[in-house]
Formats: C-alpha cells, sequence, structure tokens
C-alpha cells in the first residue's frame, strides 16, 4: 500500500480538491509582473528571517537561563561551551538587526510605491504594527544577554516608557515587576520575548498575508500590466533569498560576532549608556530636546505614520500633489532618520 | 522627471544608503559588543596635554598609565587634577601652552570628588606619619646622616605629608599615579611597600600567617576589582579587608585605617587609642575589628584570640618598663653614659640626645621599636614566628644583654641576677600576664612539663591579679574580663592536665629517646683530619 493510501483511509478528504485549492492559493497566486525585478520582490525578506529567529530563538532557549545570576552565563555557555552556540547565537542577533533592515527597506517601497493607498489602509497599519513588535522583540532580547550595556540600556528603555502619558507609570512597573531592573524584569521580558510576542506577530503577519492576498499585490503605476504563477519563478528567488541570508547571517556572525561584554552591573553606571543601534533616532533625537517633548513626538510621529494612508488624501486632495507630498515626507523622515543614527553611532 | 522615474530613484538610493549604512552601523555596534575596554572620552584640554606630552616624550608612560585608570573612562582629564591658581606653591607655566600646572596634586585636589575618603584619611594615624618622623627623636636626628633618611624614612613616612597650601597627606602612596587603581591599593604588596623590615615586618607577618597562605594560594582567583564599598568576596582577608574595607557583619569600608585599631602599639608603650583618631573609643574599634573577624571565624575564637592577643602587648608593656628600669639603674650606677630624652612629659630612656653612641642604648631602642613591636603586631596578626623567636627571644636576649653589661660593669643587683641559679630568675624580671589554655583549642600535652605554674605555686593567682588590674584600669572590656574569668574558674581544664594522654604518648618518647641517645653514637664517625 502506498504512502498516501495509507493516510487518505486515516484522512479521507478530497486529495484532488486539496491539490486545486494548494494550485489556486500557492502555486498559480497571481504576481504582478513587476515584481520580477529583484527591488521590487523582497517583501518576504523579513519574513524569512523571522523564520530564522524562530528556530535559531527555539534552540537558545535549550541552553539559556532568565535569572540575574544565571543568564550572562548562559549567554557564555551557549557561545563559548555549546558546539555551534556562537553560530545560533550569532544568527539570532544579526538576524534581529538585519529583520529590522529589512522591514525598513520593505516600509521604504511600499511608502514610495504608495502601496497603502486605498483600499489597503489597514494591511499597512499593520504593517505599522509588525515593525513596532520587531523593535519590541529586539528591546526584549537584547536585554536579556544581561551585560552591563543590555542591563543599563533596559533601565534608560523602561525610565523612557515611564514618561509615556497616562499609561507610562503603569507600563514602568508592569515591565520591571518592581521600581528597579531586577529578576523580576529578566523573567517578564523573557516571557514577554518568548511567549507573548511571537503568537502575536505570527498572527499580524497571517493577517498581513491574508489581507496581501485577498487583495492582491499592489501594482505601481508605469509598469506593463500582467501576472506570472507564484511558482516556480517567485517561489526559487525566495529559495535563493533565504540561502543568501543564510549566507550573510552566517558570514556575519563569523566576522562581527556578538560579544559578551561585562556582566551587568546594578552598582557600577557605565559612562555611555546606549540602547542598541535601531533605537539610535530616537534616543538622539529625545537627548536633543526636553524629555516630555520628545515623548510627545515620537507619540506624535507614530500615530502620524500609522494613519498615513488616511492623513495624505486629507492633505493634498489632487494626485500629484499627494505623489509629491508623500517623496518629500519620506525622503526627510529617511534622511533624518540615517542622520540621527550616525550621530549616535560616532557620538560617544 | 515623471513620478515613476522619481520613485524607482528614491527606492534606489534610499534602498542602498539603508542597506550600506545601516550594516555599518550595525556592524560598529556589534564590534563594541565584544570589547570589555570602555570608550575613552578625552576633552580638547586633555587631547592637548597628551598630544604635546607624547610628541616631546615626556612622561608618557604615565599617560598611558593614565588611559587605564578609571579618571580616564569617566572623563577626568588632566587639568581636572593638575590646574593651578596664580600664587600655588606648585604652580608653573606650560612652556607649550597657556595653562597653569599644579606640579603637584595633593589630597585637596582628590576632595574634589573623594571628599570622604580624604576626610577619612585625615583623621587617620596614617595623617601623622611625617609627625611621628619629625618628632625630635635621636634616631632621625642624632644617629643617621639626614641624607639616608630622604630614600629611607621619608620615603614612607610621606604618605602623612604637609603640604604647604594645608593640605595632609599622599593618595598615590597606595593608589599609585597616574592610574589610581582600586586593584593596586587592596594588594597586601602595597601595604608591604612601608610595612615592612625589621621595625615592623607586617607584610612578613602577614604571608607567614594562614591568611597570607590562603592568599598566596588563591589570590590570582580573586576579583581584586570588585565594588567598591562592598563586603569583600575572597575567601581570606587582606591587610585591606582587616583594616578598611566593608564587611558582612555591617562594617562601612573606611580610610581611616584607625578605626579598627585599639592598641597604639607603635609607640614604647603600647596604649589604648583615643577617640580622636576613627572618633570611636578604643571598645568600639576593637568591636569593629571583631566584626571582620566574625565573618569567617566562630565568636568564641576571635574573642579569645583577641583577648590573648591583647594581653601580649600589656605583657610587652611590662618588658618595656623592665628594659627602662635597668637601663636607669646602670645610668645610676655610672656605667651608660645614657641621657633621657624628654617627650611629652615623659622621660624616654631609649632616646639618648647625643644617639645610640653605647650598644646598649641600641639594644634598649631595639627593644621597643623592631623586637617590641614585632612580638605585638606578630601576636596581634597570626605571625607565631615574629611572636616568637623574632620577638619575645629577641627581647629576652636584649634585656639579658643589657643586664649582662651592668653585671660585667660592677653593678651589683646585676651581677647578682646573672650569678642566681634559679629557674625562676626570668619569671621574676618582670610582672607576668597569662591565659589558661589555647585559642587553638584544647590539648593534653601542651601545658604538660616543668612550666613556671609548676615552680611557682601561686603562679595563677598572681597572674589573675595581674589581668584584674588590667581590666579594673580600663584597658580590657567587660566581656573580656568575664571570658578571662571563665577560663581562668575554668583553667584546669583549658591547662588539659585532666586529660590523658594517649596510649602512643609512650611509644613517641621511646623512639625519640633512640633518636637522640642511640642513633647519634650508632652513627658518630671517626674521621682523620689533617695535622
Amino acid at each position: 500500500m502506498k504512502l498516501k493510501d495509507w493516510i487518505l483511509e486515516r484522512f479521507p478528504i478530497d486529495f484532488q480538491k486539496f491539490v486545486e485549492i494548494n494550485e489556486r492559493i500557492f502555486i498559480k497566486e497571481p504576481i504582478p509582473l513587476h515584481m520580477k525585478k529583484w527591488f521590487y520582490c523582497m517583501g518576504a525578506t523579513p519574513l524569512i528571517l523571522f523564520g530564522f529567529q524562530l528556530v535559531t530563538g527555539i534552540l537558545l532557549t535549550f541552553y539559556f537561563v532568565p535569572s540575574p545570576e544565571m543568564a550572562y552565563e548562559s549567554v557564555r555557555h551557549i557561545t563559548e561551551d555549546v558546539r555551534f552556540g556562537f553560530w545560533i547565537r550569532g544568527i539570532h542577533r544579526w538576524g534581529s538587526n538585519l529583520m529590522i533592515i529589512a522591514l525598513l527597506l520593505h516600509m521604504t517601497r511600499v511608502f514610495f510605491t504608495r502601496a497603502y493607498q486605498k483600499p489597503r489602509e489597514i494591511n499597512w497599519m499593520i504593517g505599522v504594527a509588525l515593525f513596532m513588535l520587531t523593535l519590541t522583540f529586539a528591546f526584549t532580547g537584547y536585554s536579556l544577554t544581561y551585560n552591563q550595556l543590555s542591563y543599563w540600556a533596559t533601565t534608560v528603555g523602561t525610565n523612557m516608557i515611564r514618561e509615556v502619558p497616562l499609561v507610562g507609570e503603569w507600563l514602568f512597573l508592569f515591565l520591571r515587576g518592581g521600581e528597579d531592573v531586577s529578576a523580576n524584569t529578566l523573567t517578564r521580558f523573557y516571557t514577554i520575548h518568548i511567549g507573548f510576542l511571537p503568537p502575536i506577530l505570527i498572527l499580524l503577519i497571517a493577517l498581513h498575508i491574508l489581507i496581501l492576498r485577498i487583495q492582491g499585490v499592489s501594482e505601481p503605476e508605469g509598469y506593463p500590466k500582467g501576472h506570472y504563477s507564484f511558482y516556480p519563478h517567485h517561489f526559487y528567488k525566495i529559495i535563493i533569498a533565504t540561502l543568501f541570508l543564510l549566507t550573510l547571517l552566517t558570514t556575519l556572525s563569523v566576522i562581527y560576532p556578538p560579544g559578551l561584554g561585562e556582566p551587568a552591573n546594578p552598582a557600577v553606571t557605565p559612562p555611555h549608556i546606549k540602547p542598541e543601534w535601531y533605537f539610535f533616532p530616537v534616543y538622539r533625537f529625545l537627548k536633543l530636546v526636553p524629555l516630555r517633548v520628545g515623548i510627545f513626538s515620537v507619540a506624535l510621529f507614530l500615530v502620524g505614520m500609522t494613519f498615513w494612508p488616511f492623513i495624505e488624501p486629507w492633505i493634498a486632495r489632487e494626485k500629484r500633489r499627494r505623489i509629491v507630498l508623500g517623496y518629500v515626507v519620506g525622503s526627510l523622515v529617511l534622511i533624518s532618520t540615517l542622520a540621527l543614527t550616525f550621530w549616535e553611532t560616532v557620538e560617544m | 522627471m515623471d513620478t515613476v522615474k522619481a520613485q524607482q530613484w528614491l527606492i534606489g538610493i534610499f534602498s542602498v544608503l539603508l542597506i550600506v549604512s545601516l550594516l555599518i552601523v550595525a556592524g560598529v555596534e556589534m564590534k563594541k559588543s565584544r570589547s570589555f575596554k570602555p570608550e575613552i572620552d578625552v576633552n580638547e584640554t586633555t587631547a592637548k596635554c597628551i598630544n604635546c606630552h607624547e610628541k616631546k616624550g615626556v612622561a608618557v608612560k604615565l599617560i598611558d598609565e593614565w588611559k587605564e585608570s578609571q579618571h580616564a573612562v569617566q572623563g577626568i582629564g588632566c587639568l581636572e587634577c593638575h590646574e593651578a591658581k596664580e600664587g600655588d606653591f606648585d604652580a608653573f607655566r606650560c612652556p607649550e601652552s597657556e595653562f597653569l600646572i599644579g606640579k603637584h596634586p595633593n589630597p585637596n585636589d582628590c576632595a574634589k570628588c573623594h571628599e570622604d575618603q580624604v576626610k577619612e584619611f585625615a583623621n587617620s594615624k596614617h595623617a601623622v606619619a611625617q609627625v611621628m618622623m619629625a618628632l625630635k627623636g635621636p634616631d632621625r636626628n642624632v644617629f643617621e646622616p639626614t641624607l639616608s633618611t630622604k630614600h629611607g624614612c621619608e620615603q614612607c613616612h610621606n604618605i602623612g605629608n604637609y603640604w604647604p597650601d594645608g593640605a595632609i597627606g599622599e593618595c598615590d602612596a597606595c593608589h599609585s599615579k597616574h592610574r589610581f587603581s582600586i586593584a593596586q591599593a587592596r594588594r597586601p604588596e602595597t601595604c608591604g611597600e612601608c610595612h615592612i623590615g625589621p621595625d615592623h615586618p607586617h607584610i612578613e607577618i602577614y604571608l607567614e600567617s594562614k591568611h597570607g597562605n590562603l592568599y598566596s594560594t588563591f589570590a590570582s582567583e580573586w576579583d581584586w576589582n570588585y565594588d567598591p564599598g562592598q563586603p569583600v568576596p575572597f575567601n581570606a582577608p587582606t591587610c585591606a579587608t582587616c583594616h578598611m574595607s566593608a564587611t558582612s557583619t555591617g562594617q562601612k569600608s573606611t580610610h581611616n585605617v584607625s578605626e579598627r585599631l585599639s592598641w597604639e602599639s607603635q609607640a614604647p608603650f603600647s596604649v589604648r587609642t583615643q577617640k580622636y583618631w576613627g572618633g570611636l573609643t578604643w571598645q568600639e574599634k576593637q568591636k569593629n575589628m571583631l566584626a571582620v573577624c566574625y565573618q569567617c571565624h566562630s565568636k568564641s575564637f576571635a574573642d579569645r584570640y583577641i583577648l590573648t592577643a591583647d594581653l601580649v602587648n600589656l605583657q610587652y608593656n611590662e618588658i618595656w618598663k623592665a628594659t627602662i628600669d635597668w637601663m636607669k639603674r646602670l645610668r645610676k650606677r655610672g656605667v651608660i653614659a645614657t641621657t633621657e630624652f624628654a617627650f611629652a612629659g615623659q622621660n624616654i630612656t631609649a632616646w639618648p640626645k647625643e644617639g645610640y653612641d653605647e650598644e646598649v642604648e641600641q639594644e634598649a631602642y631595639r627593644n621597643w621599636h623592631h623586637e617590641g613591636r614585632r612580638f605585638r603586631h606578630g601576636a596581634m596578626m597570626m605571625g607565631a614566628d615574629y611572636t616568637q623567636w623574632h620577638g619575645i627571644w629577641e627581647l629576652q636576649e636584649n634585656l639579658v644583654k643589657i643586664i649582662e653589661y651592668g653585671a660585667e660593669h660592677g653593678v651589683p643587683e646585676a651581677r647578682a641576677w646573672r650569678n642566681s641559679k634559679d629557674p625562676n630568675k626570668f619569671v621574676k624580671l618582670y610582672p607576668l600576664y597569662d591565659i589558661p589554655g589555647s585559642t587553638w583549642g584544647p590539648s593534653a600535652l601542651a601545658f604538660r612539663g616543668n612550666m613556671p605554674m609548676d615552680r611557682l605555686k601561686n603562679y595563677w593567682e598572681v597572674v589573675y591579679q595581674n589581668v584584674k588590674t588590667a581590666y579594673e584600669k580600663g584597658l580590657l572590656t567587660d566581656e573580656q574580663w568575664q571570658l578571662y574569668t571563665k577560663l581562668y574558674e575554668n583553667r584546669e581544664k583549658e591547662i588539659g592536665r585532666v586529660y590523658e594522654l594517649p596510649p602512643i604518648h609512650e611509644e613517641y618518647l621511646q623512639n625519640l629517646r633512640i633518636d637522640l641517645k642511640e642513633l647519634y653514637p650508632q652513627q658518630k664517625l671517626q674521621l682523620r683530619k689533617f695535622e
């Protein structure tokens, strides 16, 4: 008896129908012609990277111990003793970095191609939420290494949360599990990082893709109309991208392996406290203006970004003006993001 | 340009920019995550000093030391300590810049940031090290040429330097410039720079002790840079642990080394310390020191150890008194020509104004300044050899030499003492203290044999009375007296004679007899020598 028959006996589904659905939904998913260019087809990159994060993250939990006494030591153990531990950790750490870069690239493309336009506003908003969740992932994950830099970055980061109007104080105490960054904070961050965020992210990714499928990929103007099937062209592109990313992550992990730093010491404040680089724009901006003004501005920016698909037509009614407005706003945001990031990088 | 082209350019440019620049930033940050070395933020002034000094090759190594310091990490540069005002005693105009430089930063400068530490130091006996040296003592002022003392006693006693601007002390005596390392200051070797040699061999005593042994074995595993103010995370004490560091029993760390010293035991007479030094009574200071001991030792052990060591200090006083008395007798009989040196209303016979021109004067001096300190400090710090052979044995030798000199020159009391065959002649030289038994635990054997307590019927009554007198004079605490009384009342057991000797004892004795009486005659060789 063939294996297929054996299974079908136990799961009497209409196999032919299953093949049809599969063909319709995946194999023959209509992909617009402009996506034959590498330039436009990398929206799946963050998803591929998230896949890597999921696998390496699960492997890391085999050894990681979320307690102030053991966190640093277990990260050291993973990095120095466990076979291929440095590689798994390297991919996880670099994966988080690349995931943020990939999201920025994806958002840049989506923004400038104005793919957020009606009727895709909701998917843009889900995308913004995914970006924020990824940053939360990165923030909570970074704190788990429990070295001096991450400990104090966590301290400063949670201090900033305190300044958020209305819910700040509550959120601050909830995240820290008390007044100080302590064992409570570590276990909370760990639970958030491995238990709370992944299902939400997976759910939102599913929703993001579902909406994309229902509405179809947005087709920018100025390209020949028409479609081709997901399989094999786009499918292999994703496979190539996956292999390339794995190679890139491995190379980066070997050339610039993430370090251990000094063990966290709540008694000694290091002279230069910095968050991870993806928070540099916000961190530098907050240093430039009074804290409350800064927090308010950042909150306003986030609201603006989230509701941009509705704000844009409200500001500019005429189509060409709307396009120019998008280009100007997008360019200004990206230039200032890069400038603030560089400023904070070179600043001691 | 049409909007589609513009769109492609914008996406292209920003994609490349984002990928390249953010990968660089991520790479830079990732590299930093591997670095243990903190970044040093050099301000403009400091950069100017460093560049010029390095170019001219002046004190470059000291700059390297500074780069390794916490000062460098915290952004404390050159001028922060070396800045001077016009008219400062050490001000000089840097020939290469407009800066007015203070050549000798001193505790006044350190106090700008380390106020508490400087204050604590100023109230310690370290602060008066130069005062002690600058007294009109005949050792430095008469006996030795001044030149020799510059790189001799002065080098160490400068820890209490009197600076022209009123500052007192020398922080870099322990925290060498320009690294000012906390780890270095914690090392016993740093204290041992000065606390060494025949007059106060503290580092030798320490290394001889079990504490020092543990240090020699485990020091390489210890974290010498543990956080300031935290209890010491070592498995044995160093000098700083006992005299300065915080304890798990509640002691705060201090730069006042006098806060835990209940004896002034470098002086000719051991005296209980006064409240001025460390702002505490001697009883409080003793408690502080015991709090250090209690971290590792049981109360019963530590209290008994310190009580025994306190009695050694009191015993020394009697030996010193006897030394002076014999010197006085010899002078009265015209045998020696020593003159007394008057200081603070006391005539101190070991300080002759003409210098140490007679051998007996040197012996008397050493009975205080060398052997007397070794005896006392050895007993306080578990240095058995320094209490014994470098201590009491040499104290007795010196005393005998002084009496012998008198006997040879016709002093009747000296001659009578020397000619006496009484086995109690030493016991009768000066009043005795004693404590029943041993701190280290009872022994069935240690106190058997022909001991003074066997030869003198009222031995324990007399020593008990002497200890009681010391207690009544306020030189022992109530608690110490209670402990002594308990041991005294239980002395039969403490001395251990009530316990039976183990059966193997006889076997040991038999074999020792063989070692002594049989082996040597058997193994004695008859060899030829040249006629």
